[in-house]
């Protein structure tokens, strides 16, 4: 018996060689990158770790004599995987701080584990409103948007510009009416009216001719969106085929042109007005020279996405600049997080204290034909764009 | 069928062992695996009930692992109730939601079973999605494990309830054992081998399968309870029809018809799965580290390899390796 | 809203074209099934692959009606190719040991494609000549649309004639009702199945070349279709072409008419008609009479 349970446990520690992984140099500052390289968001994954390296090629990898190494896991788009690995991260990895996380599901997963392991978390993506509001915790810093910081000034511009009956169009789930509610909000109160809803089923929506004729039978001056990826070119190009980019105007969260495929939509996407919290035409040296490093290394803009990456670097990096290099209190390291101020490629860049989420400038463009291509062109900026605690008390 | 398999005991005995063992030299990390292998072993065993035994090959199992997780996510956190208690509660409302699917179900046979499970377990999935209640496609957080103060342990620590899951796991397969060698058990095996005959006997058919339908669906929903208090979360996602695909996959690839095969094949997926997806075991084996991003790609081509190397599934080519062992050596002797 | 005569005639349009395109591709997968008890569940895979092949095509030839033509072909091929050196040994197999092969496929060209063309949305122009929009009783609707919907009805005419005109269509009938007796008379059913199969391939191919042009291509984009086309294949009863097709019209109507008449039910409607269909009819709208 003795043999046979030696042997099974020889078996048993060979099939499990790769997972009980050795720690490695104590030395070393540890970045364990949470991103999605597979499954449904494996792009804006992909894109995001692009530009994670690019930052800390830019910032440098070593602070305090320590150099900082990255730790890469798949989420796979997945809420449970995404668990796993942050627990694999933080336990085994003993990583130092955690960055990424694309999808909200996913944010929602890990939120209560990260936050028991008192484990700083820097969110570079998901934007569901309860993250850094009603179940915001101190170790969870968010450097990209919340839906509502997106969205809430866009009402009542739109309303100030004329518009006044819109017809609102999101996925059916938390991210689509988070935006759809903070547009709708602003948009009622500043005069505006509500002609209609409509909020397809996320992942099973095939065609968007159903709703398109829908929206249409509304008869609304604009109608307002919230659609990103495979479904926001497939919606810009119905939207052009059912000839409604000829009765009525277009809009929403800038993500429907995202920088990443605005060139793929092409002349569909011309006219339509999006608000975001980045577009790759802003008007800064800071932005020029970054969007001229990214061209250089990559051959195409940097969207967004690799923005918010790009900007978690260097709010890491100073960070850990102001500590020193040590990362032993992590309670100092968030605060020293909080009092980092720089102006990024997205403007000027800091984290509020009081719900742990980005102050930032949310823009207003309107795609434009520029030369034989198309681009966002920035009409209107509101400047440092803070949320409200929406029950977060820190 | 382990009735007659002179292997399914040493095999389950070496699984146990094998699990033991890394249990008992494993790290956080491990046992976090270890207890996502005995979760899986308990859902894939309750499916091999209805798929291996009783020939009704279900593509909406995770209706009730769904249910189970999410009844346990409500006992706890809206009433309060200790996770034994809502464990108990979760795996009651399981088995009255296969009842109530089940008496529908089986009416149908063959793939149109297949298609009418799925379609039951998306009406599931697409519920929890909506309801606000159970905070839509958000989830619900919070779920605690039992208290096991009195014991002295805390049940929070990975060791603690990845060995809890595991003598969970091995409960599940002696019962299991015990109502597939049981005259239900054979009487199941016959409905499947010919149903025909078996009604013209006058034996209620339709009943048995139902019973097979529930008790699986009350075993699928003590799963879900223990996956929701592995991860402290549950999501929508748990009910979608990709989550009971992959434990059919489970079944098939370990073998049907023997529960230490949907065992085996749920730890063997678990375990690529982990591996495949990190970086550091394509390192490991001396190739970039951005193949990880591909595991699905290696994954799809182990299952063509299992079919063609193993057409019964891992354990049924284990069971006929052994058998002509045997005969090889009554020939010897 | 929903009694406009304008709103009725875009939305029958818009179910009319799904219906279209659910019918290409549930009848190979239908009739491979009727015939052989054969489930590929990579049929959606090779729509997808079908929409990637096109996208390829148009960039080097820069012309849909090439990509039309060539990309139909070279999905056919593929199938062909798997035919071949996998699934033709998998046929008197266990039906669990084709889920486990072709799922296996599912996962193997759901990564090939992302290694092939990326992870980033793709989509290709609708053809100059169709890119207008057409008057349809005084609606404005895209004149593409019409052409998938033209496509569908022409697929269908070709089938019907060639199933009872044609000796392979009575070999395949003969075939679905009973295999035993129609190899039992010296017919090479195992030649005519490939041919289905190839068949089937060659318009899930169509049928992936023709949406791409309206949906965006991406990877995944083939589970949800895979999906519905099963669903289609149960409601209107595995192996007859008359089933495809009113299942497919149920099917594609019911969705693009639920969508916008019961929102909150946006999700399930489907299945839930499926199920009630399954509770009447076992075994589908019209079930192929099996003599044995």
């Amino acid at each position: 018996m003795t043999g046979k349970r030696t042997m099974a446990a020889a078996l048993a520690a060979g099939l499990l060689a790769g997972t009980a992984g050795a720690a490695n140099a104590q030395s070393s500052i540890k970045v364990g990158v949470l991103l999605p390289f597979s499954g449904v968001f494996g792009g804006l994954g992909k894109d995001q770790a692009a530009a994670l390296e690019m930052g800390f090629d830019d910032l440098g990898r070593e602070v305090g004599g320590r150099t900082i190494e990255l730790v890469k896991a798949d989420t796979e788009s997945k809420p449970a995987a995404g668990l796993a690995q942050v627990k694999k991260l933080i336990l085994r990895d003993k990583v130092d701080v955690v960055v990424g996380i694309i999808s909200s599901a996913v944010a929602g997963a890990v939120r209560d584990y990260v936050h028991g392991s008192k484990t700083p978390l820097i969110i570079t993506n998901a934007g569901n409103d309860a993250l850094t509001g009603e179940k915001c915790s101190p170790w969870i810093v968010r450097t990209s948007f919340s839906n509502s910081q997106i969205n809430r000034d866009m009402g009542p511009w739109m309303a100030g510009e004329g518009y006044k009956k819109a017809f609102l169009m999101a996925f059916d789930y938390a991210a689509g009416h988070q935006m759809m509610d903070a547009f709708k909000a602003g948009f009622t109160g500043a005069g505006g009216v509500i002609a209609g809803e409509a909020y397809p089923p996320l992942g099973e929506t095939k065609d968007f001719g159903p709703y398109l004729a829908k929206a249409k039978a509304a008869d609304p001056d604009v109608v307002y969106v919230f659609f990103a990826g495979g479904p926001a070119i497939k919606f810009t190009k119905e939207w052009a085929a059912f000839g409604m980019k000829d009765e009525v105007q277009l809009a929403g969260a800038g993500w429907l042109n995202s920088a990443l495929y605005v060139k793929k939509q092409g002349a569909d996407a011309v006219g339509t007005l999006g608000a975001l919290n980045y577009y790759p035409s802003i008007d800064t040296p800071e932005n020029q020279a970054f969007q001229a490093k990214f061209r250089e290394k990559h051959g195409r803009d940097a969207s967004e996405f690799g923005v918010a990456a790009y900007d978690t670097v260097r709010l890491i990096v100073d960070a850990l600049k102001a500590t020193g290099g040590k990362t032993d209190d992590k309670a100092a390291l968030v605060k020293a997080m909080h009092d980092v101020q720089f102006t990024g490629p997205r403007g000027p860049f800091r984290i509020d204290p009081q719900t742990n989420n980005v102050i930032q400038n949310i823009y207003v463009a309107r795609i434009e034909e520029m030369g034989d291509s198309v681009g966002a062109v920035i009409k209107h900026t509101f400047p440092n764009v803070q949320d409200p605690p929406n029950g977060c008390t820190l | 069928m382990p009735g007659r398999d002179p292997l399914h005991l040493p095999a389950a005995a070496a699984l146990v062992v094998a699990a033991g063992a890394a249990w008992y030299g494993g790290d956080f990390f491990l046992h976090e695996v270890l207890a996502e292998i005995a979760i899986f072993a308990i859902f894939a065993m309750s499916l091999d009930l209805l798929v291996g035994y009783a020939g009704l090959v279900s593509l909406g199992h995770a209706a009730f692992f769904a249910a189970g997780a999410y009844a346990t996510a409500s006992f706890t956190v809206f009433l309060g109730w200790p996770a034994p208690a809502a464990t108990v509660a979760a795996v009651g409302c399981a088995a009255a939601l296969a009842a109530v699917a089940g008496v529908f179900a089986i009416r149908v046979g063959g793939v149109f079973f297949i298609m009418i499970t799925l379609a039951l377990g998306q009406m599931v999935y697409a519920y929890f999605f909506k309801a606000r209640e159970f905070g839509a496609d958000d989830g619900m957080a919070g779920i605690p494990r039992p208290d096991l103060a009195a014991l002295g342990l805390d049940a929070a620590e990975p060791h603690v309830f990845s060995a809890l899951t595991l003598i969970a796991a091995v409960a599940v397969w002696v019962l299991l054992l015990v109502v597939v060698r049981s005259p239900f058990g054979a009487m199941l095996v016959a409905i499947h081998r010919n149903e025909s005959r078996v009604r013209a006997l006058g034996c209620p058919v339709q009943r048995y399968k139902l019973a097979a339908f529930v008790l699986a669906g009350a075993i699928g929903g003590f799963a879900g309870s223990l996956i929701a208090q592995h991860t402290g979360f549950v999501s929508p996602d748990l009910g979608f029809w990709t989550v009971s695909g992959e434990v059919l996959i489970m079944v098939i690839v370990g073998g049907m018809g023997s529960l230490v095969g949907a065992a085996l094949g749920a730890a063997v997926l678990v375990l690529l799965r982990h591996e495949l997806s990190d970086g550091a075991f394509w390192e490991a084996i001396g190739l970039s580290a951005d193949l990880a991003s591909y595991w699905q790609f290696v994954m799809g081509l182990f299952f063509i390899a299992v079919v063609l190397l193993a057409g019964d599934g891992l354990y049924g080519r284990l069971a006929s390796i052994a058998r002509r062992g045997r005969r090889l050596r009554r020939r010897g002797a | 809203m929903l009694l406009e005569p304008g709103f009725l005639i875009v939305q029958t349009l818009n179910g009319l074209q799904l219906s279209m395109l659910l019918f290409l591709l549930s009848i190979g997968l239908s009739v491979v099934f009727g015939m052989m008890n054969f489930i590929n569940l990579a049929h959606g895979t090779l729509y997808m692959v079908g929409a990637y092949l096109a996208l390829s095509t148009v960039r080097w030839f820069d012309s849909f009606w090439v990509a039309l033509a060539l990309a139909p072909l070279g999905v056919a091929l593929i199938g062909a190719l798997f035919y071949a050196v996998l699934l033709r040994h998998m046929q008197r197999q266990s039906p669990m040991r084709q889920v486990l092969v072709t799922f296996g496929l599912i996962f193997v060209g759901f990564d090939a494609v992302r290694m092939v063309w990326g992870v980033l949305p793709h989509t290709i122009p609708v053809p100059e000549t169709l890119a207008g929009r057409v008057y349809v009783l005084g609606e404005v609707y895209p004149a593409y649309r019409l052409f998938i919907i033209a496509i569908g009805l022409a697929v269908l005419a070709a089938l019907y004639a060639g199933l009872e005109r044609t000796r392979l269509g009575a070999v395949v009938r003969a075939g679905v009702d009973d295999r035993t007796m129609v190899a039992a008379l010296g017919i090479d059913v195992e030649r005519a199945f490939f041919l289905v199969f190839c068949l089937g391939c060659w318009l899930a191919g169509l049928a992936g070349v023709v949406s791409a042009p309206v949906f965006s291509i991406f990877p995944g984009m083939d589970m949800s279709i895979l999906i519905l086309t099963l669903i289609v294949v149960v409601v209107g009863g595995p192996g007859s072409l008359k089933g495809a097709v009113i299942g497919s019209l149920v099917i594609g109507m019911v969705d693009t008419y639920g969508q916008v008449v019961a929102p909150e039910f946006a999700r399930v409607t489907i299945y839930a008609l499926m199920a009630a269909v399954l509770l009447v009819r076992p075994h589908g709208l019209f079930p192929v009479r099996r003599t044995h």
